[in-house]
């Protein structure tokens, strides 16, 4: 049940400017320079992305139609998912009405699209009916291919000890029923996976071992459990530092850690679950190398492994009407899988009245909020350049971050971006991003979720 | 980040303990006044008992305030942390000694007469 608060945000901003708060505002800011426009523009997706790019274009264009493609009533806070499924936050506490953040003169199309017509500026939708436009952002998100992985569907978490923190807020709710009832039986094994493609939030696997672990260490059994974490790859985490970080503490907190190994399939009545070894030579090992295409192999070496919990990572990649579009990346890393943009200016790379933004675009890292917050003001920047005959001038940094929860009240505020190897680009002088703090854990549990809402309504 | 961004994110962040705030501002006023209508002095009035009552409220914020974040003691870590867990125990601080001195005040008023 979702509670409706006595006074939106919005009327409590009112309130405010009535107040005088708005006189402070310098009178540039309250009259951003807009630009007059007949053009069409359609937003695909009305997530963390999608929301932000809605409401900055509103209060930028006058003229022209915004219209925002979107068929879900309710907005998800995601970065939430991993406290709920921790058993930190109550599962309410992520959802919000899409109504609350969705502005004015915005053509809200509670619909799935279903294809993209590139050549010929289309978007097809579930009824049937057609969009035509003159700029497209695309912010459909991510698909989470759990049938890639043989047995195994989003409705078996909760069940026959599966947990999956991505599948949705009420898979994270029952990944949490599934980790306090494997930690009632008092033993067993846990075993946790990683995806062998891009994922959203690539910490989210890591940060559900270590709560896991925070909860093992608190119900003074720690050493009747065993717990594996296996990765497909050499590495756990993009940023060198934090993956070596993760490594050492993994072992230091007795988690066996096992390399090059994807899982391929699960039997949730006999709780087995099979994993194909890729091998470090194997071109599964980088995780922006594997397409659907590629997936299975004949006599691929495997191991069958019992557990008593396991955490399932599915793979992931851009939705299937996007896979399909004449949008998709044709050739490099993300070819067949993700959106083909300039990873800088997030133009598309081919049809330049496309924009990309979100999980959906491919990057080597950025599957954040965090990045979105980051994109937006680009997109924006480029998109109304681009309107104008324009060359886009804005350059996004690659900047990304994740609140790197390393047991339940602790965390490191690791943001990094493109350059020198995913270097670290601290926000703030006093957060040293190598440091566990409480001050981090903080920002988690009661700041990000703020800022969030304010990226969503262009404010941040 | 714009000053509106900045009001956003601090509307959004105090939302949910909004009915404490105006519980507290409320309690505040009001003890001020009553205790202004017979004669009290924010400047003048002292009570060391309830200075140091306040001062041991203040400080066991260090405990509590760690645990209403889902934390503990324990995880307070770096010199930004104890800045900012310090800062949280002087508003606790401040907090208690305006509600306590005001009363402290009525308390001995009510029993002189
Ligand atoms: C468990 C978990 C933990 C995370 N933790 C963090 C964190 O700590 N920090 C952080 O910064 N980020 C975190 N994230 C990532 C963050 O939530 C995403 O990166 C962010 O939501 C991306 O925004 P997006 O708009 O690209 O995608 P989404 O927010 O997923 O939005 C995509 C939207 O597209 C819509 N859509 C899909 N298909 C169609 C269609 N066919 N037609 C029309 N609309 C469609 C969907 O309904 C959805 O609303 C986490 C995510 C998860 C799942």
């Amino acid at each position: 049940m979702q509670k409706t608060p006595l006074l939106t945000r919005r009327e409590l901003l009112k309130v405010g400017s009535s107040l005088g708060i708005g006189s402070l505002l310098p009178l540039s800011a309250l009259s951003a320079n807009t630009l007059q426009t007949q053009a069409r523009i359609v937003i695909l997706g009305g997530g963390a992305a999608g929301m932000a790019m809605a409401n900055r274009l509103a209060k930028r264009l006058q003229g022209g139609t915004i219209t925002l493609v979107e068929p879900r009533e309710t907005h998800h806070y995601q970065p939430g998912w991993t406290l709920v499924a921790s058993g930190v936050w109550n599962a309410d506490k992520t959802m919000r009405p899409n109504a609350q953040f969705m502005p004015r003169g915005v053509n809200w199309v509670r619909k799935h699209a279903t294809g993209i017509d590139a050549d010929n500026k289309r978007i097809t939708l579930t009824s049937g009916e057609a969009l035509e436009y003159d700029f497209l952002v695309v912010a459909t998100g991510i698909q989470l291919n759990y049938h890639l992985i043989e047995g195994m569907t989003p409705e078996l978490v909760g069940q026959h000890g599966i947990g999956s923190v991505y599948a949705s807020i009420e898979g994270a709710s029952r990944t949490h029923q599934a980790i306090q009832t494997w930690l009632n039986s008092g033993h067993g094994k846990g075993i946790f996976t990683a995806a062998p493609t891009p994922v959203k939030c690539a910490g989210a696997p890591l940060k559900m071992t270590f709560t896991t672990l925070s909860r093992l260490e608190a119900s003074g059994q720690r050493d009747a459990f065993k717990v594996d974490y296996m990765a497909p790859g050499a590495g756990l985490f993009s940023q060198p530092w934090v993956d070596e970080f993760v490594k050492q503490r993994f072992d230091d907190q007795g988690v066996n850690r096992r390399h090059y190994y994807r899982l391929s399939a699960i039997d949730p009545h006999a709780r087995q679950a099979e994993f194909a070894f890729v091998g470090p030579e194997s071109e599964f090992t980088s995780h922006h190398e594997l397409r659907e295409a590629e997936f299975r192999r004949d006599n691929q070496p495997s191991v069958i492994a019992d557990y008593d919990f396991i955490h399932v990572v599915p793979p992931m990649s851009a939705h299937d009407f996007v896979k399909q579009s004449d949008l998709i990346a044709q050739d490099g890393p993300f070819r067949g899988e993700w959106l083909d943009v300039d990873i800088h200016t997030l133009q598309h790379n081919r049809y330049p009245e496309v924009f990309g933004i979100g999980d959906v675009i491919g990057a080597p890292i950025n599957k954040t909020a965090a990045s979105v917050k980051a994109q937006a003001p680009v997109v924006e920047e480029n998109l109304l350049a681009v309107m104008q005959g324009k060359t886009p001038p804005a350059q996004h940094t690659g900047y990304t971050s994740c609140p790197m929860i390393t047991g339940i009240g602790k965390a490191m505020l690791v943001e990094f971006g493109y350059a020198d190897n995913f270097a670290f680009m601290p926000s703030f002088p006093f957060i040293d991003p190598t440091d566990e703090s409480w001050a981090a854990w903080v920002m988690k549990d009661r700041m990000l979720q703020p800022a969030y809402y304010a990226v969503l309504e262009g404010q941040a | 980040m714009t000053i509106a961004g900045a009001i956003t994110i601090l509307t959004y962040a105090l939302a949910p303990f909004m009915w404490l705030l105006i519980i507290v501002v409320i309690v505040v006023t009001g003890l001020h006044l009553l205790a202004y209508l017979r004669g009290y002095q924010i400047t003048r009035y002292r009570h060391r008992r309830t200075t140091l009552l306040a001062l041991i409220i203040g400080l066991t914020a260090i405990i509590w305030v760690p645990w209403l974040t889902h934390s503990s003691l324990g995880y307070v870590a770096t010199l930004f942390d104890w800045v900012a867990l310090l800062g949280a125990a002087a508003a606790t601080f401040l907090v208690a000694l305006l509600i306590l001195q005001p009363l402290s005040y009525l308390i001995s008023f009510h029993n002189d007469q």
